[in-house]
């Protein structure tokens, strides 16, 4: 069920299409895609490979620019935005999660954490102590020294969770963040998803080709040839109470 | 910023160690040279000061200056009456030079005794004091007045004044082997240095009737001639050489300056365009270094675009980094270059044209001249060319999409 809106939807796209060119060839990637996710839900974007996912996904994270179509993040067009501003979205009101961690291996993972907040020039008092208390938060107290290489798939994921999170985002960012763990790990990332889900009020978009995954979360979304091909609500005894 | 730069050189140690390396080599070279080189300045500048400009020196044209010439003129009294009947001269003192071998209780003491009449020695060595006793009187034949060295030894016990010192001459003409001579020191010169190719420390002056005396011969062994006026020297010494063709040599200290001051430059700047040359080589490194390392760190810097790192931000870690492989250089290339510049000083030293100014003594040293100028330069210039060589490479890390720098393997 979704939440009710208070003010501005987390996500919109009205119309939002991109074509990605190759000489003089034009191959659409995105057909018009009006989408709305509103705070506080925690969808799942399925389909196909090629179907426009990642396209998709990248145009919510503002690190593209749609061909044509409007992107408008926590009541804010991107289209109004230059680089800089862009730039400082990611950083205020996105989190991202990939599915190869893209941690910074010689960092040790509170040091990960601490990465966005860095660019923010918080002290670094400030900023260990909440990227300690986050780790701690995705289950990996005690690890903040660790490098990504010490950690094991699952727990390097849960780091970069919690660099997604130590930003408070409006909306996190999840690109098949289950795509290289086995499923006893892939029921643990998730299972914390539900829980930052629940307990921070974080609107979770995540893709992922595991329909398993998918029924976890409240709304499906499937794309197809750039198209939005069905919407789905999930109807489920809540087992995952956080 | 400068901490995840810093861990940025440390994950690739070897990589960066050689990068520094580079502009350690390069600013080590650079700052030692311009150290020794200023030094060395410095020490003839103050050895030609000493001696006074206005000073000319005339020598047999054979030996030492002109080794293999067959010329056989020396200089007698009627060249000393001609000398001051130049207009401007305001005197000339003869004297002879020879070297000497002092036995003192068993140690050996290598000196020069130079035999000129003493009222000169203010005159011709500006600032020369006598430490103890007095000068020997005009026709004193016993007593001599002794280098600071010589009363000083390195090695063995010093010579004390009213001591006899007893040496065996050597070069003199017409006698065959050493000649023993005794004097009474009755004066002890005050410590002075190296001046008119002599180290006045290491000599022993006797006046010229002893010189006499001892040579057996009208012959001197060259003439000083003091100028009443600098101006006038170049005139005199030209007087001097249309005068005596090519008999005998002319010296002065301004010409003695000037030429080894071009050769100081000259070479200054050939090891100068080498340290360059080397820098430049340093500056393409870290341009090279810094190129692999935004290439092969792109998916890095799409995961800082993707948090929200500003290209300007990007750009500045990048620069960081360079400023820092400038920095430690800088350093490093500091600590190099200051005992690169002791050793450079002393090979300066040892070369033929300074040691001259040595006299026969202990060899000039140079001590390198750091000023604070050239402090100041040698730390900020490296972290200035590493960090123009960083632009570049940090402008293309801050302008890398990042979509496509997140999907690079």
């Amino acid at each position: 069920m979704p939440v009710a809106t208070r003010t501005a939807p987390a996500v919109q796209t009205v119309d939002v299409t991109k074509v990605y060119r190759i000489g003089h060839t034009g191959y659409p990637a995105l057909r018009g895609i009006n989408i709305k996710i509103d705070r506080g839900e925690f969808v799942a974007i399925m389909g196909p490979s090629g179907s426009g996912k990642s396209t998709l996904l990248n145009l919510i994270g503002a690190l593209d620019r749609p061909t044509s179509g409007r992107v408008i993040i926590d009541g804010v067009d991107l289209k109004k935005l230059d680089e800089d501003r862009l730039s400082l979205l990611r950083n205020r009101k996105l989190g991202f999660v990939y599915q190869s961690f893209n941690l910074i291996q010689r960092l040790s993972s509170v040091e990960n954490v601490e990465m966005p907040l860095i660019s923010r020039g918080i002290p670094e008092k400030v900023r260990k102590a909440k990227s300690l208390k986050m780790l701690s938060a995705v289950g990996l107290h005690g690890k903040g020294s660790k490098r990504p290489a010490e950690l094991s798939g699952g727990e390097q994921q849960r780091v970069a969770i919690a660099r997604a999170l130590v930003t408070e985002p409006a909306l996190i960012i999840a690109d098949e963040p289950t795509g290289n763990l086995d499923s006893k790990t892939t029921r643990e990332v998730v299972d914390q998803f539900i829980q930052v889900n629940k307990g921070f009020g974080t609107t979770i978009l995540i893709v992922t080709h595991n329909s398993e995954i998918a029924t976890m979360t409240q709304r499906v979304i499937s794309l197809k040839d750039g198209l939005v091909d069905k919407e789905e609500y999930i109807q489920r005894l809540d087992s995952y109470s956080a | 910023m400068f901490k995840l730069a810093y861990k940025a050189l440390i994950d690739r140690k070897i990589r960066s160690v050689l990068t520094i390396l580079g502009i350690t080599v390069g600013s080590a070279i650079i700052l030692a040279l311009i150290a020794s080189s200023a030094g060395l300045n410095a020490g003839i500048a103050a050895n030609i000061q000493k001696s006074g400009a206005n000073i000319l020196t005339i020598r047999n044209s054979g030996g030492f200056f002109a080794a293999g010439s067959t010329n056989t003129y020396q200089l007698s009294q009627q060249d000393v009456t001609y000398l001051k009947s130049i207009p401007g001269v305001i005197a000339a003192y003869p004297y002879y030079s020879y070297g000497a071998n002092i036995n003192n209780g068993g140690e050996s003491i290598q000196a020069t005794v130079v035999a000129i009449d003493l009222v000169a020695l203010p005159a011709l060595y500006q600032g020369l004091t006598v430490a103890e006793g007095s000068i020997p009187l005009l026709g004193d034949t016993t007593s001599a007045a002794i280098g600071w060295g010589i009363a000083n030894p390195v090695s063995g016990t010093p010579i004390g004044l009213h001591q006899m010192v007893s040496m065996s001459i050597s070069g003199i003409k017409g006698s065959k082997g050493a000649v023993s001579y005794a004097v009474l020191a009755s004066g002890i010169l005050a410590q002075y240095g190296t001046a008119l190719f002599a180290n006045i420390d290491d000599t022993i002056y006797i006046s010229f009737q002893a010189g006499s005396i001892l040579s057996k011969s009208p012959y001197f062994t060259g003439i000083y001639v003091i100028i009443d006026n600098t101006n006038d020297v170049t005139t005199v010494q030209n007087t001097i050489t249309t005068y005596y063709s090519n008999n005998v040599r002319v010296i002065s200290p301004g010409q003695i300056l000037s030429s080894l001051q071009s050769i100081t430059a000259s070479l200054t700047v050939f090891l100068g365009s080498i340290g360059a040359v080397s820098l430049f080589v340093a500056t393409v490194g870290i341009v090279n270094t810094m190129y692999v390392s935004v290439m092969e760190r792109t998916r890095e810097i799409g995961i800082l675009k993707a948090i929200g790192y500003r290209p300007k931000q990007i750009m500045g870690m990048f620069l960081a980094e360079a400023a820092l492989t400038g920095l430690i250089g800088a350093f490093t290339g500091l600590a190099l270059g200051y005992s690169l510049s002791f050793l450079m000083g002393g090979l300066l030293a040892g070369s033929t044209f300074t040691g001259r100014f040595g006299g026969g003594g202990g060899g000039a040293t140079i001590v390198p001249v750091f000023s604070t100028e050239l402090i100041v330069f040698s730390l900020t210039f490296p972290v200035l060319l590493a960090t123009v060589a960083g632009l570049y490479p940090a402008w293309r890390a801050s302008r890398m999409n990042a979509v496509v720098a997140l999907k690079y393997e």
